[in-house]
């Protein structure tokens, strides 16, 4: 790492973040005392055992819910509200049902003000980036999930942030065309140099795309490990079938393993 | 592009055919006009060769000419105009009072709870009952029958755009909101929209209402309409005229209750995925 890059501050930078939940008489401890910085054009992925806070993280970083105590710092500066610097992905693709492909691509630039000429061109650029032009009058009930999907990141991508957060985004696909996804994500990151947090329950995924995987304990969330994936660039899918790639999954797993089990024992506790 | 899913939508697509056309005739459709025709033949024999007394049960044929008579004389027109305007004005006026209480309430907790327990309380009285009362105030015109309907078809539709704006998937407002949306153009470009099919099934749900209205309160007493008609017709046992009056209303029901539910298809697509397969 260069001097210039160490002493500029990181592109997001997360302090203290905590979030507690009132659930009846209880309170449920989401996430405790997260803290870490995140370099510009770096892609990071959060592995974790269900209920380890993950999704919360996420939302917690785009504004969407407010922290229990805790700051996110965009380029060194406190978030002002969503859309301007942060792009959200979500697992469900919660395309209006009402629009169309175009439609529901521009809806962001539209929000924005831009005017309508300037929303499909935005649209189209990015359709085009996730590779779905020939679809833009169709509805996304005529789609299959993958192109939901697609849809769903070009929609995030015309907010033109930076940062990209990712939760589960290809939870919802079949295996194939997940894999299919996963190579293209890389390819628009490449092009994109966006800085991405990816969330997902897929260890294998994880070390595929990312510079970093977080580990994250169960519920409270805490950061439990940090793995540097130190896998050459550009990756295709091949890279999967590697030794060094299976001694990362490996490592990954051992790691979460036990999080794992007790946050199963955790839930037949409750039941 | 990936083989797998151009494949897959391939398929969905030949499937759904074309969006906006007309809705071709499916075998269900043909089933339907069948059971029309058999029921048909079956009233015309027992009606000639069964019961063969035209005081209780009055063939087909005889009630068509009984109906070209109506019409003839000008009649007919009459009753159908006046039950019309009765109708419309009433389900007009619900429909409007409908959609501006729904949003009202779904604007503000406190509007919600005060008029909650009343809209609760009317939507389950059933409010025909009071139909001489509404007689007693407004006279035997078309005013009393206005508030008649007006106040049966008016709840369905007031309940079903609250049901629709409050019920909005939390999926979309989060999408709505990462992407920068002000809370007026989450109202404007989400909600509403989102709940634009449940005001038109709750316009659709009121339209039978708002029918069984007309002719009610027209049997409290009045001087016209298709209520009247049946009323007057089976005081002076002309059952055909009867019968007349009775096909009227269920022509009227049936087709504007299929002409919502075809708005409704339209305007909503992706409700109706499994419906179509």
């Amino acid at each position: 790492m260069t001097e210039a890059e160490t002493s500029s501050p990181p592109k997001l930078s997360i302090r203290g973040l905590s979030k507690s939940f009132r659930k009846g008489e209880q309170t449920i401890e989401a996430l405790r005392d997260l803290s870490v910085d995140i370099r510009k054009g770096e892609f990071v992925g959060i592995v974790g055992a269900s209920g380890c806070g993950k999704t919360t993280m996420l939302r917690l970083i785009d504004g969407l819910t407010e922290p229990t105590s805790g700051t996110v710092l965009v380029d060194g500066k406190p978030l002002e509200r969503p859309g301007e610097q942060l792009a959200f992905v979500f697992q469900q693709d919660g395309l209006l049902p009402w629009r169309t492909v175009m439609a529901n691509t521009m809806f962001g630039p539209e929000l924005q003000g831009q005017n309508k000429a300037q929303s499909i061109s935005t649209a189209q650029r990015f359709l085009r980036l996730v590779g779905l032009t020939q679809f833009p009058r169709h509805f996304p009930h005529e789609l299959s999930g993958g192109m939901r999907q697609r849809v769903n990141l070009a929609r995030a991508l015309t907010v033109g942030a930076d940062i990209l957060l990712m939760d589960e985004p290809f939870a919802a696909l079949d295996a194939q065309t997940r894999e299919i996804m996963q190579a293209e994500l890389l390819r628009i990151w490449t092009d994109t140099r966006k800085t991405v947090l990816l969330v997902t329950h897929q260890i294998e995924e994880a070390v595929f795309l990312s510079d970093r995987v977080l580990v994250f304990t169960t519920r409270p969330g805490r950061l439990k490990d940090e793995v540097v994936i130190d896998l050459p660039r550009p990756r295709d899918l091949s890279i999967k079938r590697t030794t060094a790639f299976t001694r990362y999954t490996d490592y990954i797993w051992r790691a979460i393993e036990e999080e794992v089990r007790r946050s199963i024992d955790a839930e037949l506790e409750q039941a | 592009m990936s083989k797998v899913e151009s494949h897959s939508l391939g398929a969905k697509l030949k499937g759904s055919g074309p969006r906006w056309a007309l809705p071709r005739l499916r075998p269900a459709l043909w089933q339907g006009l069948a059971s029309f025709v058999v029921a048909a033949i079956l009233w015309e024999f027992l009606a000639r060769v069964v019961v063969d007394n035209p005081l209780f049960f009055t063939s087909l044929t005889d009630i068509a000419i009984r109906g070209v008579e109506l019409w003839k004389s000008g009649e007919l027109q009459t009753h159908i105009w006046v039950s019309f305007i009765e109708f419309a004005g009433g389900y007009f006026l619900a429909a409007i009072f409908g959609i501006l209480g729904g949003i009202c309430m779904a604007a503000s907790k406190t509007a919600r709870g005060f008029f909650d327990p009343w809209v609760s309380m009317l939507y389950a009285t059933p409010i025909l009952a009071l139909g001489p009362l509404f007689i007693l105030w407004m006279g035997i015109g078309v005013a009393s029958k206005i508030a008649v309907i007006f106040l049966v078809s008016v709840f369905p539709i007031l309940i079903n755009t609250l049901v629709g704006l409050t019920t909005t998937d939390r999926i979309l407002l989060d999408v709505a909101r990462s992407l920068g949306a002000t809370p007026q153009q989450i109202y404007m470009k989400v909600r509403m929209p989102a709940a634009l099919p449940y005001i038109i099934a709750g316009l659709r749900l009121s339209v039978a209402r708002a029918l069984v209205g007309v002719v009610v309160a027209e049997l409290f007493g009045a001087r016209a309409g298709l209520g009247f008609l049946i009323l007057m017709s089976a005081q002076s046992f002309d059952t055909a005229a009867m019968f007349v009056g009775v096909i009227a209303l269920a022509v009227a029901g049936v087709g504007s209750v299929a002409a919502l539910k075809w708005v409704e298809e339209k305007m909503a697509p992706w409700r109706f995925e499994n419906v179509d397969d």
